[in-house]
């Protein structure tokens, strides 16, 4: 599956959310590539990425995804809970 | 045996021209060598160490062009007003810093590297030195490591070396350690406890903002209750902020300067054209040209970055994650957006650029001859953090009377810094760029004079005194102050 993370700079934030993701993944066991990129950079290649992490402030930024890829917004870039969460509820697994 | 007789060593020579002295393989070395420690596998630490390399290879791509097309701007506004102009932007003042440490700029590396293990140091011994964040912010350590070395060999030229490199690193591992320390209450406060702190550049000021907002203001008059115009929401993208800031303000530095002089810095008399300003090419075109091409390197100069940083923490991160679990990270200053008011973050964008205006016509009116144009990540960065943490305290009032006098200091702060440090090392000078980040206004243009003065002394009585402010902050709460309640204990 291919993820991104985006943020507002492509720098601080996308990369700790990255950072996140790649740990949660791995504990839920699914195989993963993750990129992380600022958000203007991002709107150009979203589609072709199954699911996107942004903080939750920037998710309208993201209102031509086409519905195959999951824009998955975030209140506290930090939490492997909310993340895993998240996840969860997107691949509709328990 | 002292550092600087290895130095002298002839193995060390060679070692010395071909990695100490060249960042792109110095720090490469140091992140190959944390993943090996770290056990990850010889094809990952192979691809790693390479990203590392060329990441920081495309940074100085980025950082020279900065610098080249500044440069006849630069020229112009010295030459026909005496002014010393400057952009206070991190990657600028990484720029024009670097440009001054000359062969020096690696010695940056060495601060950066000392800084992080006496971080690790003051957090493994928390229970002692009552530091709880490890700073973990990749870029923002590349940013102040390079600035901090900037002042110190500025202030203390014997000490313009390796050894030096290593007190700078003291110096600025201090200053993350203990001002990351500082925003825990104000982030705990914030995000109800999700167990992180700032590590970025405005944590003084945050710690100063959390105290005195709720005093200017009502929190519960605030920002939620305020509707932004959506135009507004173009500058969360940087290649739009930083396009449009440059717009604004070369375009009127140039018009100023005028058609006929610009045709002629661009085309000297006797010399080769520079090929910016073809004969055929009208004013406006060249002004917009010029414009955007400072955002082009910019865009560059952070690919880079992002490139080599994700290396570098991913390295840093496991060294940590290995040795000390259960610390509270000190992250990006993004990181607390998502808790505040959605408008916050451009609200408090746009009273520090309002706060910017005014200091920068001030310093026209009175006839400076420092002259400071505003860069996207200060104005940015600094003011919308300020003003997440005013509103949630003080309201709305706070979150605008906080952000404008923010941007104000950020100007005149950066302008006094650029003078103060103007001549900068071993007759390079400082020119073009200053760090212009909040705390890099105040704190450590004072820590610059002191160190002027008091010389080594001076730099470990600052490191002294940042040290005993964990101790104050744990004997007013003793009992909650190790107590940290974030669900994600994993760093």
């Amino acid at each position: 599956m291919k993820v991104l993370a985006a943020c507002g700079n492509g720098m601080g934030s996308s990369q700790m959310i990255k950072m996140k993701i790649i740990k949660v993944f791995k504990r839920l066991e699914i195989d993963v590539d993750v990129d992380h990129l600022s958000v203007g950079e991002a709107k150009s290649v979203i589609n072709s990425y199954d699911m996107v992490f942004v903080s939750e402030s920037l998710v309208s930024n993201f209102s031509n995804a086409r519905s195959k890829t999951k824009i998955i917004g975030l209140r506290n870039l930090l939490s492997e809970v909310e993340i895993e969460g998240k996840i969860k509820e997107a691949l509709n697994i328990k | 045996m002292d550092i600087n007789s290895i130095a002298n060593s002839g193995w060390f020579k060679v070692f010395s021209d071909n990695i100490l002295t060249k960042p792109e393989y110095f720090i490469s070395l140091i992140v190959l060598i944390c993943y090996l420690f770290l056990r990850r596998p010889i094809y990952e630490t192979f691809a790693g160490t390479m990203k590392c390399i060329i990441g920081i290879m495309i940074w100085n791509i980025g950082s020279g062009g900065l610098v080249t097309t500044f440069r006849p701007i630069l020229a112009g506004l010295n030459d026909r007003f005496k002014m010393n102009a400057a952009v206070i932007d991190p990657y600028f003042g990484l720029s024009a810093a670097n440009k001054s440490l000359g062969s020096l700029a690696s010695m940056v590396m060495i601060a950066l590297m000392f800084a992080f293990l006496w971080n690790l140091l003051l957090v493994a011994f928390g229970k002692i030195t009552k530091i709880r964040t490890l700073f973990l912010t990749g870029h923002i350590m590349l940013q102040q490591a390079t600035t901090a070395t900037f002042i110190v060999f500025f202030a203390l030229p014997d000490y313009a070396n390796a050894t030096g490199a290593i007190i700078v690193g003291l110096l600025v591992g201090t200053y993350q350690a203990v001002f990351s320390n500082l925003t825990v209450e104000a982030c705990n406060n914030l995000t109800d406890n999700a167990g992180f702190a700032i590590g970025h550049q405005q944590m003084g000021a945050v710690w100063l903002t959390d105290k005195i907002a709720g005093k200017l203001g009502n929190k519960d008059k605030n920002l939620d209750n305020i509707k932004l115009p959506k135009f507004l929401s173009i500058f969360n993208d940087n290649v739009v902020t930083a396009g449009t800031l440059m717009l604004v303000f070369f375009g009127i530095i140039m018009l100023i300067l005028g058609e006929p002089y610009m045709r002629l810095l661009e085309n000297p008399l006797g010399k080769a054209a520079t090929g910016n300003f073809a004969p055929t090419l009208s004013f406006a075109a060249y002004i917009v040209n010029r414009s955007l091409t400072f955002s082009v390197f910019l865009f560059i100069l952070m690919s880079g970055v992002r490139m080599f940083v994700a290396e570098l923490t991913t390295a840093f991160q496991g060294i940590s994650d290995k040795f000390i679990p259960g610390l509270t990270p000190a992250v990006d200053c993004a990181a607390t957006y998502g808790f505040g008011a959605k408008n916050a973050v451009v609200y408090g964008f746009v009273f520090g650029a309002i706060g910017q205006f005014i200091a920068i016509a001030g310093l026209l009116i009175f006839h400076s001859p420092v002259m400071i144009i505003t860069g996207f990540v200060p104005v940015f960065f600094d003011n919308a953090t300020l003003a997440v943490f005013a509103n949630k305290r003080g309201g709305v009032r706070a979150a605008t009377i906080i952000p404008i006098c923010c941007g104000m200091l950020q100007v005149l702060g950066g302008a006094l810094a650029i003078w103060f440090f103007k001549a900068g090392i071993n007759g390079v000078p400082l020119s073009g760029g200053w760090h212009g980040n909040i705390d890099w206004d105040t704190i450590w243009p004072a820590f610059g004079v002191f160190a002027n003065t008091f010389k080594l002394f001076g730099v470990l009585a600052l490191i002294v005194a940042m040290l005993v402010i964990p101790q104050l902050q744990y004997r007013k709460n003793k009992a909650n102050y190790f107590n940290q309640l974030g669900d994600n204990l994993d760093v």
